[in-house]
């Protein structure tokens, strides 16, 4: 009996009940006199034990029988995807120079994300020699690369062509379709770019921020005697452009959703302006609105069709909606406190900002018509330069906490304050096209300090200085092109 | 009459005693312990203390007394036609605007002057080993506990940086010693191995050190059923002897299930009542959880990223060797995104699966195959996108 009990054990072991009780009954059972009534009970009650027992088993055992196993899997790693890309093949002589040199570019932005890390080349077990030849995909499985990219250029007449494909090493697939790119030989930084991007949207199903440009402050000179000229970059710091001279100062520039216009405020007349360049032609101009009152802090509607920025009247700073195209500006708050840096979201339809009403910088929503506003941000320390992401989840912004600066993001309802950064100085973020970035300008204290880009993924593990070739503030990211 | 009354009344105070006294309706008597413990045999006994007490950490292979195994050289396949051979894919040709706008430069650019990039601020060494420590009940109010410490990969178990010059693998393992082999042993270098560095959280620049927690956790207890902890390492004694004991009994057929149940006690229970089914026994907790912690080593999740929102539903066919037939994989399910970040979590699912079986397949019992010959797996990232 007392092995029937410890079968029982075995096949319930969290089940003590059953093999507690059983077993003290099995020794009374042995007695030679046991009332009727006694073993009546006993037996229900093992009747109670096996039908329990069956209750409880029934669900395993019929899973068990037919069916597949099912397995839930909730805890996985956080880990960059190892990829490999081999030099492309160079298709006609003139090419060679740009196999290398475009896959590196490749490699440099896949990795730049935070969520790719290169399988050096050295550790590449077989070449690729022929972008039509079959991939040895055990080579690569041997190196422990997930992702493999091959590519070939041919230039014919100042132009190059790039083909690519992208492998799913493990799975032998190839992910998407071959494609290719063409463009003039000078381009060759914008077609590795593009490649990169759909690299990037195929094995993470969104959209990248490779083929994108960012317009900022470029600064030179030391702090006390700083030459500040609107400047155009790519957004890995190449291809810099300058829009205007160092001759008034400018601040905050902002680019329009198409990329073809840019806001930023300009002292050239003395007092701040907003003023508004045309990218292609750099020609600027105030933007129209009621003179004799110092405006800044512009920024476009997603649509492009309207601006809001911030107006100084006394000590009264509140915020306004203009139509670009004219007309009387509107309005938006109406408190005695300092209101500006607002930040449309991406439907058009809230408006996010900084305000110290409630005594300390703290940030607010509000519908873009006007009305009452909400506060989001209820954490220590004071918050500034709200900027909504395009992806509409995430609102980043400038944190100042015990002397310290942060980047951080927090959901649209201040839930999930995350901080990214911390450094003496950190302001200005800017989001990426994508939503997955923040580019943002870090400033080194003390007379010989100078201010330069960063950019940090939301998840705050990759932070990167973008290298431009003298210092940077107050970057915008302008769209995909 | 009255004899009756009298029988009736001394059934009934007989029954009230008994539910009184023997504990009926208390659950957990105290003496239940007691004699639990008393129906383990000597062998189980052994069985299980031996599993409770069975190291985690590898054994010294500093100086083994066999010829290690030559482990398969990683060969250099010609590839396999059928799996390399690329259908010429047609090249679509989307030809974007090349011409990027009027150089509005006024200004020679000069050379990006590269400068390094400052690194992370070193970290105060890794978190101190928990497990050899005297467990201690109170800590102090105020100590400093180190920084969380960043690391490229973020996983549920952190795992030290591992040594410089060691090649990083799934599992630890120390390098074989040439000098300390005996002469009869077949010299076979091994590298020595460590899992790559690991994190439990993503660590940002802004993590400052935390200060000490005013209490800490008391020690986990042993747990109370050995038996069904490390059934993956210890081979299960009781469950082949027993095939059908949890074989579901129909409450309607109590009284019957009672007579078999006495009735195989009496026969000591070793003989199966019935015929083995093909399938074999449901595999253990240990046997799943051994495959779940197999694949989720390999479940790489982009925790910023749409997919992160996605739980897919997988669903492959095995061969008898444990490894999964490739062409099986689809996804059954998929909830919580847009049709391109599901086929992302897809992806990333099938990468996971098909990686982590590396050359061997998954260590499956192949005594149950009709259990595990269809495996459906749900990757859930949830939990996740709170680190």
């Amino acid at each position: 009996m007392s092995k029937s009990a410890a079968t029982i054990r075995a096949s319930r072991p969290a089940s003590g009940f059953v093999g507690g009780v059983s077993h003290r009954y099995a020794k009374s059972d042995e007695g030679r006199n046991v009332p009727q009534g006694k073993r009546f009970g006993m037996k229900q009650l093992m009747a109670l034990c096996l039908a329990l027992l069956a209750a409880v088993a029934l669900p395993a055992a019929t899973q068990a029988q037919g069916g597949p196993l099912r397995i839930e899997i909730t805890e996985g790693t956080i880990e960059p995807m190892a990829y490999a890309v081999p030099d492309f093949v160079a298709e006609t002589p003139g090419a060679s120079q740009y196999a290398q040199q475009l896959a590196r570019v490749v490699a440099d932005d896949l990795t730049g994300t935070g969520l790719f890390r290169e399988i050096p080349r050295e550790a590449h077990i077989s070449r690729v020699t022929s972008f039509e030849a079959p991939v040895q995909f055990t080579d690569w499985r041997t190196v422990n690369a997930l992702v493999l990219l091959t590519g070939s250029v041919a230039e014919q007449g100042g132009r190059i062509t790039v083909k690519f494909r992208v492998w799913d090493v493990f799975a032998g697939t190839e992910l998407g379709q071959g494609m290719q790119f063409a463009a003039t030989a000078d381009g060759w930084r914008r077609l590795a770019h593009k490649v990169a991007d759909q690299v990037y949207m195929r094995l993470t199903g969104e959209s990248g921020y490779f083929d994108s440009r960012v317009v900022f402050v470029s600064e030179s000179g030391p702090k006390d005697k700083r030459a500040k000229r609107l400047a155009i970059m790519d957004y890995d710091g190449a291809n810099v452009q300058y829009l205007t001279d160092s001759r008034s100062i400018v601040l905050a520039p902002r680019f329009s959703p198409n990329g073809d216009r840019v806001l930023y405020t300009s002292y050239q007349t003395g007092e701040p302006r907003v003023h508004i360049l045309n990218v292609g032609s750099v020609q600027s101009q105030i933007l129209p609105n009621a003179s004799g009152v110092m405006s800044f802090a512009p920024r476009f509607s997603p649509d492009g069709s309207k601006v809001v920025y911030s107006v100084t009247t006394g000590s009264n700073t509140d915020i306004y909606l203009m139509d670009i195209a004219g007309g009387a500006p509107r309005q938006l708050t109406f408190t005695p406190s300092i209101d500006t840096a607002p930040s449309f979201s991406p439907d058009g339809s809230r408006i996010v900002f900084e305000s110290d009403r409630s005594g300390a910088q703290q940030l607010y929503i509000m519908p873009v018509g006007g009305g009452e506003p909400t506060r989001i941000s209820f954490g220590q320390g004071r918050y500034g330069t709200p900027v909504w992401s395009p992806r509409g989840d995430l609102i980043a912004f400038t944190k100042q906490l015990s002397g310290r600066f942060h980047i951080g993001v927090m959901r649209t309802d201040g839930s999930e304050e995350r901080l990214l950064t911390a450094s003496p100085l950190d302001e200005g973020p800017t989001w990426a096209p994508n939503g997955r970035v923040i580019m943002f300008s870090r400033e080194t204290l003390g007379a010989q300090g100078t201010s330069s880009l960063y950019s940090v993924d939301v998840a705050g593990r990759k932070l990167t200085r973008v290298r431009t070739p003298d210092g940077g503030s107050d970057p915008a990211w302008g769209p995909l092109q | 009459m009255r004899r009756s009354f009298a029988i009736s009344a001394g059934a009934h105070a007989l029954v009230i005693l008994w539910a009184l006294v023997g504990n009926v309706f208390r659950p957990d008597p105290p003496e239940f312990e007691v004699s639990a413990v008393s129906v383990i045999s000597e062998a189980d006994f052994a069985a299980l203390s031996e599993a409770a007490q069975a190291p985690t950490v590898q054994p010294d292979i500093v100086a083994p007394t066999q010829a290690p195994e030559p482990a398969p050289a990683p060969t250099r396949d010609p590839a396999p036609a059928s799996e390399s051979a690329p259908e010429p894919t047609p090249i679509p040709t989307p030809e974007p605007e090349p011409a990027p706008e009027p150089d509005p430069a006024p200004e020679p650019i000069p050379d990006p002057a590269p400068q390094p990039v400052p690194e992370p601020q070193p970290v105060p060494d890794p978190l101190p080993p928990a497990v050899e420590e005297v467990p201690q009940v109170l800590a102090p109010e105020t100590a400093p506990r180190p920084k969380p410490r960043p690391a490229t990969r973020v996983a549920a178990d952190p795992v030290a940086a591992p040594e410089p010059d060691v090649a990083e693998a799934e599992e630890a393992q120390t390098a074989a010693d040439p000098e300390t082999e005996s002469a009869e042993i077949v010299a076979e270098t091994q590298e020595a191995t460590a899992p790559p560095e690991t994190a439990t959280e993503i660590v940002t620049e802004a993590d400052e050190p935390a200060s000490a927690p005013a209490a800490s956790v008391r020690p986990k207890t042993r747990p109370r059923d050995v038996a069904q902890q490390p059934a993956a390492a210890t081979p299960d004694r009781t469950a082949p002897e027993t095939p059908d004991a949890p074989a579901p009994a129909q409450p309607a057929e109590a009284g019957d299930a009672v007579a078999s149940a006495i009735a195989e006690a009496l026969a000591g229970g070793s003989a199966p009542t019935q015929a083995a089914t093909p399938s074999g026994p449901p595999l253990t907790r240990g046997e799943r959880d051994a495959l779940r912690v197999a694949v989720q080593r390999c479940w790489l999740v982009d925790v910023g990223s749409e997919a992160a929102n996605v739980t897919v539903t997988v669903s492959m066919d095995m061969d008898q060797g444990g490894r999964v037939v490739s062409s099986s994989l689809r996804l059954v399910n998929s909830s919580g995104g847009t049709g391109s970040a599901a086929e992302t979590a897809f992806q990333a699912a099938r990468r996971a699966i098909l990686r982590c079986q590396g050359d061997t397949g998954y260590a499956l019992p192949p005594e149950k195959y009709e259990q595990w010959k269809r495996i459906e797996m749900t990757f859930n990232p949830d939990e996740m996108r709170l680190r």
